[in-house]
């Protein structure tokens, strides 16, 4: 009897461990990011390259002129991306795989591709986003909670219940 | 020695009264008594405070009432109270739509509203008799099933009352039509006392006395007594000549009547009639006043009502207006949420007589 | 014999036969295109399955419907919040949603069936006010408690005053992620397969678990309490652990039915699901005290092309679109009301015959 409980308590300690060990895995395979590619001078680069396009799992995320914004959402840790490098307007492309490991605790990230490219150490091109909360963000909102509220709407996508 | 005596008696009677009266209407109780003395410190007007609460009470007094009979024959609290309403909102729309206005019109909606209320009731009262033993939960959805069916009929019966019906379209009924020009304070003007910042709607009130006496009354009769019989002995109230289901059924039928009036004395006060979903969960703060007023699943007297709807209503118009004064937090919707239905959940879960 | 057999079938599937003509007549009515009303239904069965399965053991453990399924859904709407501002996103968050989950709704599944175990005999209006008790909980802990006492840092999920939760919480990052994780396409009808395959192995889990000793056990205390009892069953124990199970696959079917609706209304998400969930097993023909996996599937596929098809249908026949959105919410009610009023008639009939034979075996026994 006593052997048999102490069993069960065994079982439910790792299946304890087990659980917490996935919840864990999940904390950081899960992590969401969102990364911004910038392609503009900084104290490091003086000069920019022409267009830097930004595939990431083989799809273009972003089109870079000078001075422009890219920006795409990704999960993990890490981010593996394929650069397209063109210098100067009609000139040679150089085509580059990147892997660039993000800080847990940044939910924006901007990365300064050229200073990147220019192999410059981490702190000096990777960047935290900080987002401005946008006007209709910062203004109070009323909470709804009335008993009745979701009475009539029930797995509809947003489709307008007032005629 | 007779003064020990009297102390233990004292004691034990305070205890007794505690046991009868329950450790959550207790905490209620003491609850809404803080409320009150911390009121006038935290800055809220303490005579606006309680016109406040005798005014809710003038409101909702006579829809707590309507629970009494069917618990008395033992049909449980009235979770179907909302059909009762529905009655009451037919008259209340008829009686505009029919060009009643003024006080007239208030009288006239109880007159319209009880054929109603006398043929849903008596329905109701039938269906209950079929599926005795679970009557809560039947009629819980008695009271949703009606409450949706009437906002199919809301916009389709031909209601032409430009006051009533949508703008626009011409037909449908609005979703809150006000009262002014019709029944608006009808009774709360009746010898209506203002003392500064008090004031009784003391028409709202004798109105209530006048139902709460008849109740009472009602409950002395030879009826009424077979009512409390089937209530906590259905076997032996058989066996002693009584129709059970005759009961049972005007039970059901005075409970429906009762809401439906209670639903209008409830709109002459608020000033506006609300349609379509809003007599949805009208039910529960009704149910859980009469808990709160000391009632339980299978007993409930006019004093519980009284008691009931006095500290019920007192914490929901008190504990806004403190909280905020306060902390500047409004959390009253909250706490509302969670004492109402705590207390309907204690009182599911205490035995009743018959399981004992 | 035969006559009453068929009676008694009829009465039996006499809800879904009603919905198989509502649905018939209205759908042509409607003028929603067949590949359109696949397409719906299919998603529908994703979003909703697993859910609905999840009220199938309290019948079993004879607790009736499970009205407090609601808890499971505040679980899970919890853990979704918690995860979206840790900005955990996709299936890894969902995952951790759900083990976030379990222990919440563990717990509530526990006070549910104490509260139960309390209230023999009218288990279902309570199981009922207990979703509403727990929802006040549930807004204190959301409105309240979350950004002073449970971290919040995210401003696109808390109120710009400091504490609570906005209306709608966006799961951008994990809408429909399970949905897509497997694509398959057939014939222009999308078909989420790898929420298939968790509903499938939730199947084989409730049919499994029928025949282990626990299911056994449970099905004795749902046929009569006192003679569970009376055979060494615990029966307090069996029931709470039938309402713990259903509450915590509640909570992992709510989060199954956020990630395909793409965002959370936080205080009226998980209100009415309950009601919904309890209305299309009933349709699909099952009862108070029977409901197999099949009525799950078949309520969802009725009760959901009404649901679709009676807003269209009742604006092309009335002008007025607002007459079949009421119209369908009144029949989810009356279903459940029929089914309750059947329930209560059934057990009384039972009742009385049983009363008729122990009066007959007492005659017999005097003479």
């Amino acid at each position: 009897m006593n052997n048999s409980k102490k069993k069960t308590l065994i079982y439910r300690i790792a299946a304890f461990l087990v659980i917490m060990a996935i919840a864990a895995v999940m904390f950081v395979i899960g992590r969401g990011h969102t990364v911004y590619f910038d392609n503009k001078s900084s104290d490091l680069v003086a000069e920019v390259p022409y267009k830097i396009e930004v595939k990431v799992d083989g799809k273009k995320v972003a089109s870079l002129k000078k001075n422009e914004r890219g920006m795409v959402d990704v999960m993990g840790q890490k981010l593996t991306m394929e650069l397209v490098v063109t210098e100067e307007k009609g000139g040679d492309t150089v085509q580059m795989k990147v892997t660039q490991p993000l800080p847990y605790n940044m939910d924006g990230i901007i990365l300064n591709i050229p200073a990147m490219l220019k192999g410059a150490s981490q702190d000096q091109y990777v960047s935290e986003f900080i987002s401005v909360p946008s006007e209709s963000d910062a203004a109070e909102e009323v909470v709804v909670t009335d008993d009745t509220a979701g009475l009539m709407d029930f797995g509809e996508e947003s489709e307008a219940s007032q005629g | 020695m007779t003064e020990k005596t009297n102390t233990i008696t004292l004691g034990d009677r305070v205890k007794d009264i505690a046991k009868d009266f329950g450790l959550p209407r207790l905490i209620i109780t003491g609850f809404l008594v803080l409320l009150l003395v911390v009121s006038p410190f935290v800055g809220a007007d303490l005579p606006t405070q309680i016109s406040n609460i005798i005014n809710r009470f003038s409101w909702n007094g006579i829809l707590v009432l309507a629970m009494v009979p069917m618990v008395h024959s033992g049909c449980g609290l009235n979770f179907g109270l909302p059909l009762g309403i529905i009655s009451g909102l037919l008259g209340a729309t008829l009686s505009i739509e029919l060009g009643f206005t003024g006080a007239f019109s208030f009288l006239m909606a109880i007159l319209l509203a009880t054929p109603f209320a006398l043929v849903f009731g008596c329905i109701y009262g039938w269906l209950l008799n079929k599926i005795k033993g679970g009557e809560m939960m039947i009629a819980t959805y008695v009271g949703f099933s009606s409450v949706s069916l009437m906002c199919m009929m809301w916009l389709l019966l031909p209601y032409h009352s430009p006051n009533m019906v949508w703008g626009m379209a011409g037909k449908g009924l609005r979703t809150t039509i006000s009262l002014e020009g019709y029944y608006t304070q009808a009774l709360a003007k009746i010898l209506q006392i203002n003392i500064g910042n008090l004031s009784i709607p003391t028409g709202s009130i004798l109105f209530f006395a006048l139902l709460a006496f008849g109740m009472w009354a009602f409950l002395h009769t030879k009826t009424g007594t077979a009512m409390t019989a089937v209530g906590s002995n259905p076997e032996f109230a058989r066996s002693s000549g009584v129709n059970v289901d005759k009961i049972r059924l005007i039970s059901v039928v005075m409970s429906t009547w009762l809401a439906a009036i209670g639903i209008l004395v409830y709109e002459q006060g608020f000033g506006f009639i609300q349609l379509y979903m809003a007599p949805f969960y009208m039910a529960l703060p009704a149910v859980s006043a009469i808990l709160i007023g000391g009632a339980s699943v299978n007993k409930a007297s006019v004093m519980n009502v009284i008691i009931g709807t006095i500290l019920f209503q007192g914490i929901v118009t008190m504990t806004p207006t403190v909280m905020n004064n306060m902390i500047h937090l409004d959390m009253s919707e909250v706490i509302r949420i969670i004492v109402s239905n705590g207390m309907i959940l204690y009182a599911l879960t205490r035995k009743t007589e018959e399981t004992k | 014999m035969n006559k009453i057999n068929y009676g008694d079938l009829l009465r039996r599937f006499s809800v879904p036969l009603m919905f198989v003509i509502i649905c018939a007549v209205c759908a042509p009515i409607s003028g929603l295109s067949p590949s359109y009303l696949c397409n719906e239904i299919v998603t529908r069965m994703g979003r909703n399955a697993f859910l609905i399965l999840s009220l199938l053991i309290p019948i079993m453990a004879g607790m009736g419907l499970n009205f407090s399924m609601t808890l499971g859904a505040m679980a899970g709407e919890i853990g979704l919040i918690l995860v979206s501002d840790w900005q955990i996103v996709g299936i890894p968050g969902m995952i951790l949603a759900m083990i976030v989950s379990v222990p919440i709704s563990a717990l509530l599944g526990l006070f549910c069936g104490k509260v139960l175990n309390m209230a023999k005999g009218r288990e279902m209006i309570t199981s009922y006010i207990i979703s509403f008790f727990i929802n006040g909980i549930y807004q204190l802990i959301v409105l309240y408690l979350m950004g002073p006492v449970i971290p919040i840092q995210h401003s696109n999920i808390k109120l710009p005053r400091g504490y609570g939760i906005r209306n709608t919480v966006s799961l951008l990052s994990m809408r429909q992620k399970l949905d897509n994780l497997i694509p398959l396409n057939i014939g222009g009808v999308k078909i989420p397969v790898a929420t298939f395959i968790i509903i499938f192995l939730l199947c084989l889990v409730i049919i499994w678990f029928r025949k282990t000793k626990l299911g056994q056990d449970m099905r004795a205390v749902g046929q009569d309490m006192g003679v569970a009892r009376d055979s060494g069953i615990d029966v307090e124990r069996t029931r709470i652990i039938s309402m713990v199970l259903s509450t915590v696959f509640a909570g992992i079917g709510m989060i199954i039915y956020l990630q395909n609706m793409g965002n959370i209304a936080t205080y009226s998400s998980h209100s009415q699901i309950g009601m919904f969930c309890i209305a299309a097993l009933l349709v699909g023909g099952a009862s108070v005290e029977k409901a197999s996996i099949g009525n799950v599937f078949l309520g969802i596929i009725l009760f959901h092309t009404m649901f679709i098809v009676a807003p269209k249908a009742g604006t092309v026949i009335t002008g007025d679109s607002m007459i079949g959105e009421y119209f369908r919410v009144f029949v989810s009610y009356a279903v459940i009301t029929v089914a309750l009023i059947m329930y209560e008639t059934n057990k009384r009939k039972n009742k009385s015959k049983a009363g008729e034979q122990l009066a007959l075996a007492q005659e017999e026994a005097n003479e």
